[in-house]
């Protein structure tokens, strides 16, 4: 039953996020709230986990969740669900290159989609920084905001930055 | 290096555990893979496939990878350069996923996983901001980033269902600009009329 589940939800996933990278988060956080396979604390640690790890955030989590709600064979599953639309949608589209590409429908799709996809993961955003920030933290972004005004750098330089601000924080004993 | 199903997996498992950060290293990394080392396809292509690859649902790496795939060996070439990309991530959460619950007690790693909570914050802002330069470009995409913003944030309605409401709404706006263009074709079919 779990596995029905697992395939559902990454499945609809799968079909369902545009954009790549991020887009797949207000999906996974969705999850965190209703089907409590992970928190949203934890989402936020594979976050961070899988910018360290090889591998798109997207087939991360779907691997992270599978695992901790069904072991192996659950991490299978769920992994194997968030590619399956990719595939079958890319075998059909391999085929009707020329009428895809030039369909004003799809182009128009896109056209609403891309806002649409952005809004949601400003709503995520939105929602993390309600829920996990305290004064230091905030401290600690204000911080992160102005470096990356002045200059646009890799993921890990943030992520390295906070990971030893947490460690100076938590020898002072602030978290 | 001949197109067979290994070979393909084993290049596109390469790119898998290159492909640090997310997705989005994955055109540069495929330009030096299989344009220059292999030359398997030429750029022009690739960056057409890494096009396609954001305009279908999903995973972007994977979506472009299976593209490529298809291009090289048809269906089972799809699924040999998916199983490649997908195949490191997986293996490197299962490992890390085993490890994780036993090292998360830690205080060390707490504090660490605050500090990096903070940052993930900052990623997301920086998406966002880099999607709003790309997608709200007019009236009608400022409209549709606020009602699903506000449907989202504050009504908490299903990423699912607003994602297929926008399908549909794009469907519609095309549909009516359809319409529309019918219209005056006919009213300046009638003007002609009156004129003579």
């Amino acid at each position: 039953m779990i596995l029905a589940q697992l395939f559902f939800e990454f499945f609809h996933i799968g079909l369902l996020s545009f954009g790549g990278g991020y887009a797949t988060l207000p999906f996974l956080y969705h999850i965190a709230e209703f089907r409590h396979w992970y928190t949203a604390k934890e989402l936020t640690n594979m976050i961070a986990v899988s910018s360290i790890t090889p591998g798109p955030i997207g087939i991360n989590v779907a691997t992270f969740a599978g695992f901790k709600t069904a072991g192996i064979i659950g991490s299978m599953v769920a992994t194997a669900s968030i590619v399956l639309p990719s595939f079958i949608l890319v075998l059909i589209i391999s085929r009707l290159l020329k009428q895809f590409k030039q369909n004003k429908y799809v182009r128009s799709i896109i056209y609403t989609l891309k806002p649409a996809g952005c809004a949601l993961l400003a709503a995520v955003g939105v929602d993390m920084f309600v829920n996990s920030t305290n004064v230091l933290g905030m401290f600690l972004l204000l911080i992160l905001f102005g470096l990356s005004l002045i200059e646009k750098r890799d993921p890990l330089f943030y992520l390295g930055i906070s990971a030893l601000a947490g460690i100076v924080a938590g020898i002072f004993g602030w978290v | 290096m001949d197109k067979s199903f290994y070979n393909i997996f084993k290049t596109f498992f390469k790119v898998g555990t290159l492909l640090l950060g997310g997705g989005y290293v994955i055109l540069p990394l495929l330009q030096n893979e299989l344009v220059d080392k292999r030359n398997w396809v030429d750029n022009e292509e690739l960056c057409e496939y890494y096009a396609l690859g954001q305009s279908v649902p999903g995973v972007i790496a994977v979506n472009m990878s299976a593209f490529v795939g298809y291009h090289l060996r048809g269906v089972s070439g799809a699924f040999a350069a998916m199983c490649g990309i997908v195949m490191p991530s997986f293996l490197a959460i299962v490992i890390i996923a085993r490890m994780l619950d036993e090292i998360v007690g830690l205080k060390f790693i707490q504090s660490i996983f605050w500090g990096v909570g903070i940052g993930v914050l900052i990623l997301i802002f920086l998406a966002v901001k880099e999607m709003w330069q790309k997608s709200i470009v007019d009236k009608f995409t400022s409209w549709v980033f606020f009602f699903v913003f506000i449907l989202s944030a504050c009504c908490k309605v299903s990423p699912g269902i607003l994602i297929v409401a926008a399908i549909f709404l794009g469907i519609f706006r095309e549909s009516k600009r359809r319409v529309d263009a019918i219209k005056i074709e006919t009213s300046e079919d009638t003007d002609e009329d009156e004129a003579l």
